[in-house]
């Protein structure tokens, strides 16, 4: 072999074997990493996590149910909960595993810190939401409760994650569950969505592309037969029953519908006005308080102006000042379109 | 210590310096303190010089002052130090600037804030200024850009506009200097207690919010008797800001006005906890709330200070060239057109210049400072040293950076001042966005094209921390004008001589050309790859303002320029490239085992150059000539003919490093010496990726303050030339040997 196609030849190989230990979640590397974080404890602190959920949600885990949202088998299952029952943190009683006030306590630490790690995120980063939780679930088990303590302090001490599931408080109180599921409405009723789930990660990401998110307003349509339909955020859905049962609801007065007339900002013309409504969830952190700032709070007046050469930003005129927005944040923005004529140019 | 002797309230509080010098401030003698607050781009800076006589650069961006400027002027017998805030939207310290500003007004506590508004905006200004007042009382509003709101038809009453807020409001057009004696006046009233101000603060937020300030405010009262704001700490308070919380833990809140009171400990906590308690109770929306409630505030006071006369929305001079500016069809031609004129009258305007500078300093001055060494009997290795080591060195960067930049930078900062650059930012934000990158970057880049290290300075327009980091660390890929003059001389010889006589010059500008673009190419690159793994985790936010056109103030504008962008650069420059000649002249000089320096370290960098398609003289050039990439040729000259004794009477001596004439000797040297044309090829596309100079690197740790990035920044693209010429030469020879 030529001397240039060996020297080729070695540096993908090198390349390769680069990517093989290092690729991200896959390669050996983090691979051994994971498997040296999967200790006993880190088990312990799941588990309990898991009993606490059901319990809160009002139907305790058997020890089946607990090995299959842990993705361990039976035999190691019941091991874990003997364990449990050792250290005197839960007891197996008829109606599946519940937890004991120490249990329930330690349970809330690492729910309070999985949750904080996730308002963070979503605060101060720009990871994206598909990689909020999967991320908590391995702060949960590291950071330590002085750590969690200045997390919160530096995030304003939040009450919610941004699931809509409440952070439990340092001293471990949390208010009870609240909302309905979904499906439980009846059609006609209005509704605002109080919780998305992040478990399953399937069910997430169709939760997350349908742009659901808590505080968003819906009108339910149909929940017999297959599907789920209802309207919210300017449009209607469809859910499959298993990916509906992902959303919790909190009733809402019909009063209170969801205004067809409203649409979001990306759909005014240029030349055309509207009227902001509201900022949707899905705009959080530093993108949120800058729009507020630009004064894009509710009953301002915006008009599309100009659209890039390369069609995309637009700018519109918020309060005497000509701002650039992308599509995108576009569309977070709710608004009224006004009618009337453009004022004379 | 202050030395100030003015009675009280003039003087500095000794209480006042700890806080003061935590919060980065020196404080040397001065009778009053005044802080310059304000919006981006509401001509702050212009304001700030105006007041102090100092040039601190100004450009028609929003987001220019990141780092605070400060400076000290005399007033009625008085010093007045100004500290200039960064320009901020609002102070509820969503960002490191908001932070910043928010800061010193509540622990820097200056004697009065100047909150500088824009006069053809002031609703949305309103809105940080509110949030000023619930801080403190001395406040004056200077109402900036009264010409521009004239001209657009915005028509003002500042008498109304005073009568709502409760604080002096003096009109103002700074930039002509109008209404600056005034607003120093009014400073002095304020600061001296001689105007009482009656601060305008909102009464009626949310019922919700407002129940829960009525039972937090008495306990802030109980904690803090001689708390001023204490509606305003407890709004902070419940909003969970880290800041107060902290000053309130450890009691610094509580030395205010005199710090005689040592509060008790046990009102704070019971006041934390009651913080938190009430913390339930609120919205989950508390934050937008407020907001918008201080928008309703705003927008009723602008509506009452409205004056009489015309009220047309924009003028309709700028929206015809907006149009013109941004749309489809003649958007990008006049952007290009622009661009391409731009560059022609740099490149077109600095070759004379370029050419005297180096006849004079490297022409007549050097010989002559050879001349005055041997006059004054120096040793041959001192004027060796200073001469042709560190002088050349200097004389050499001088010479071929400073015309370019000369040209470009003013020509670059007229088109800023008058507005052109955020609408060409909004033109190619698309590009950008799919990227990963800000709009704004494309200014970033066309900065770079001059000088990478200014180029890098400019990203702090973009106010986004993950989009300016893609910026800095990407801006190496802008072919910097040190790099041009190595492009032209390598593709004239190389890729020049492969076409007829008559095309070579037009073969070989297109092929520099397709290396600047491949340049551009790489910034895209390099920009979705970072945005995705690296600096995927940090924050990212967009917006951009589009400011008024402005008509741009020529002789201040070249000015500033010079002074801020042209000569700090080339001051860099120049302190990095003593040391360099210092070096590359003494390799050269010190020899061991019968060889020098430099000629054991080309053999040692032999193999691993060759592989790469380069060779050892390369190679060592570019490690010697990290700090200015204007000596890369000069010192590639200089080694080869060292390594090759049979060059010996085409060089300056040992040492010295020189240039010829006529591209033909260049080449036929450079042909003697070994180089082919993959030489040249791989020498481009090194020149364009290879680690940023010193000075960028510098830059960069200054301008990101982490030393985690800066080693990306410059790791990053040596590793992608590396890997590039290795690549391009395997594939080379395996074609040419097939």
């Amino acid at each position: 072999m030529s001397e240039p196609a060996l020297a080729l030849l070695i540096f993908f190989a090198g390349v390769l074997a680069a990517a093989l230990v290092l690729w991200p979640r896959r390669g050996i590397l983090p691979r051994i990493l994971t498997l040296f974080h999967m200790s006993e404890r880190v088990r312990i602190e799941d588990a309990l996590k898991h009993i606490h959920n059901a319990e809160y949600g009002g139907r305790p885990l058997t020890a089946d149910a607990l090995a299959g949202v842990l993705e361990v088998t039976r035999a190691r299952a019941v091991r874990l909960v003997s364990l449990l029952e050792e250290r005197g943190l839960a007891r197996l009683e008829e109606r599946g595993v519940t937890l004991t006030e120490e249990g329930r306590a330690y349970a809330l630490r690492v729910l309070r810190t999985h949750r904080l790690w996730e308002r963070y995120l979503a605060d101060r980063t720009g990871v994206p939401p598909a990689d909020w939780h999967p991320d908590a679930e391995l702060r949960e088990h590291t950071l330590s409760a002085a750590e969690a303590e200045a997390l919160s302090a530096r995030l304003g001490h939040p009450r919610y994650d941004p699931h809509g599931d409440p952070i439990p408080t340092a001293r471990g109180e949390m208010p009870p569950m609240a909302g309905v599921p979904l499906a439980a409405l009846a059609p006609g009723d209005v509704a605002e969505i109080a919780h998305v789930e992040d478990e399953p990660a399937e069910v997430y990401d169709r939760l997350l592309e349908a742009g659901l998110h808590p505080q968003v307003r819906i009108r339910m349509l149909e929940a017999e037969g297959g599907r789920i339909r209802f309207q919210a955020a300017g449009r209607e859905h469809a859910l499959e029953p298993v990916v509906a049962a992902g959303v919790t609801v909190e009733p809402l007065e019909p009063s209170a519908a969801p205004d067809p007339s409203v649409t979001t900002l990306a759909t005014v013309r240029q030349g055309e006005s509207a009227r902001v409504v509201g900022l949707s969830r899905a705009c959080r952190g530093p993108q949120r308080r800058r729009l507020l700032d630009l004064g894009v709070v509710p009953g301002t007046r915006i008009s599309a102006r100009l659209t890039a050469a390369g069609g995309d930003p637009v700018a519109y005129e918020i309060r005497g000042a000509l701002i650039a927005l992308r599509r995108e944040q576009a569309e977070w923005i709710r608004v009224r379109p006004e009618s009337g004529a453009e004022e004379a140019a | 210590m202050s030395t100030a002797t003015a009675p009280a309230p003039l003087s500095v509080r000794g209480d006042r310096e700890p806080a003061l010098v935590r919060l980065g401030l020196r404080p040397d003698r001065w009778d009053y303190l005044v802080a310059l607050a304000g919006n981006p781009n509401t001509g702050k800076s212009t304001v700030f010089n105006a007041l102090t006589g100092l040039r601190q650069h100004t450009g028609n961006w929003p987001g220019k002052t990141v780092t605070r400027a400060e400076g000290v002027f005399a007033n009625e017998g008085k010093r007045v130090k100004v500290v200039d805030l960064p320009g901020t939207y609002s102070l509820q310290a969503g960002s490191m600037d908001e932070e910043v500003a928010r800061d010193f007004l509540l622990f820097g506590r200056p004697d009065v804030t100047v909150v500088v508004v824009d006069a053809t905006r002031v609703e949305r200004n309103l809105n940080l200024v509110l949030q000023v007042l619930e801080i403190t009382d001395r406040v004056v509003i200077c109402l900036n850009l009264m010409d521009e709101a004239k001209r657009h038809g915005v028509a003002l009453d500042p008498a109304a506009l005073e009568a709502e807020l409760g604080v002096p409001v003096v009109p103002t057009v700074a930039r002509r200097g109008l209404g600056i004696q005034a607003l120093l006046q009014a400073v002095h009233r304020v600061a001296t207690g001689e105007v009482e101000t009656t601060p305008y603060r909102i009464q009626r937020h949310a019922p919700e919010v407002e129940g829960a300030i009525g039972e937090l405010e008495p306990l802030v009262r109980d904690a803090f008797p001689r708390m001023a704001n204490a509606r305003w700490v407890a709004l902070r308070l419940l909003s969970g800001d880290e800041q107060v919380e902290e000053a309130i833990a450890d009691g610094t809140l509580g030395e205010e006005e005199g710090g005689s009171d040592i509060v008790a400990s046990e009102p704070r906590e019971a006041l934390q906890h009651a913080a938190s308690e009430l913390r339930w109770r609120l919205p989950a929306d508390f934050h937008d709330r407020l907001t918008e409630g201080i928008f309703r505030a705003a927008e009723r006071i602008a509506e009452a200070s409205r004056g009489g006369g015309t009220t047309r929305a924009r003028a309709t001079f700028d929206r015809t060239l907006d149009r013109l500016l941004t749309s489809k069809w003649t958007g990008f031609p006049l952007m290009l057109a622009l661009l391409a004129v731009v560059f022609w009258l740099t490149i077109a305007g600095s070759n004379v210049p370029s050419g005297m500078l180096a006849d004079l300093l490297i022409g007549r001055v050097h010989p002559l400072l050879l001349g005055v060494g041997e006059a004054l009997s120096f040793p041959w290795w001192l004027s060796g040293f200073l001469f042709d080591g560190v002088y050349l060195a200097t004389a050499w960067v001088i010479s071929v950076m400073l015309p370019p930049m000369a040209i470009f930078f003013p020509l670059f900062t007229l088109l800023e001042d008058f507005g052109y650059l955020p609408r060409v930012a909004f033109n190619l934000d698309a590009m950008f966005r799919r990227a990963g990158a800000h709009g704004k970057q494309a200014l970033t880049m066309c900065m770079g094209f001059g000088c990478n290290a200014a180029g890098v300075v400019a990203t702090r327009v973009i106010d986004s921390p993950r989009e300016r980091l893609v910026a800095i660390i990407t801006n190496n890929f802008s072919l910097c004008n040190g790099r041009w003059p190595t492009q032209i001389l390598i593709a004239a010889i190389f890729i020049g001589a492969l076409a007829p006589a008559h095309l070579a010059g037009l073969v070989s500008a297109g092929a520099v050309v397709s290396v600047a673009l491949l340049g551009v190419f790489f910034v895209f690159l390099t920009s979705w790859g970072l945005s995705r793994t690296v600096l995927k985790g940090e924050a990212s936010t967009f917006s951009l303002e589009l400011p008024p056109y402005r008509p741009p103030d020529i002789l201040r504008t070249l000015y500033t320029s010079m002074i801020d962008r042209t000569l700090i650069v080339l001051w860099r420059a120049v302190v990095f490239a003593i040391p360099a000649g210092a070096v590359i002249w003494l390799m050269s000089n010190i020899g061991v085992g019968g060889a020098s320096l430099a000629e054991h370290a080309v053999g040692f960098l032999d193999g691993p150059g060759l592989l790469i398609g380069l060779n050892g003289v390369i190679l060592l050039a570019y490690v010697v000539a990290i700090p200015a990439n204007e000596i890369v040729i000069p010192t590639i000259l200089m080694l080869t003919v060292m390594v090759h004794p049979e060059l010996a009477n085409l060089g300056a001596g040992t040492g010295v490093m020189f240039e010829l004439d006529s591209l033909q000797a260049v080449g036929d040297m450079l042909g003697v010496a070994g180089w082919s044309l993959l030489t040249g090829v791989n020498l481009m596309l090194f020149s364009l990726l290879h680690n940023p100079c010193s000075t960028t690197i510098y830059t960069i740790y200054k301008e990101t303050g982490s030393r985690k990035w800066t080693a990306v920044a410059s790791l990053l693209p040596l590793v992608m030339g590396i890997v590039t010429c290795f690549l391009v030469a395997q594939v080379w020879r395996l074609l040419a040997g097939a």
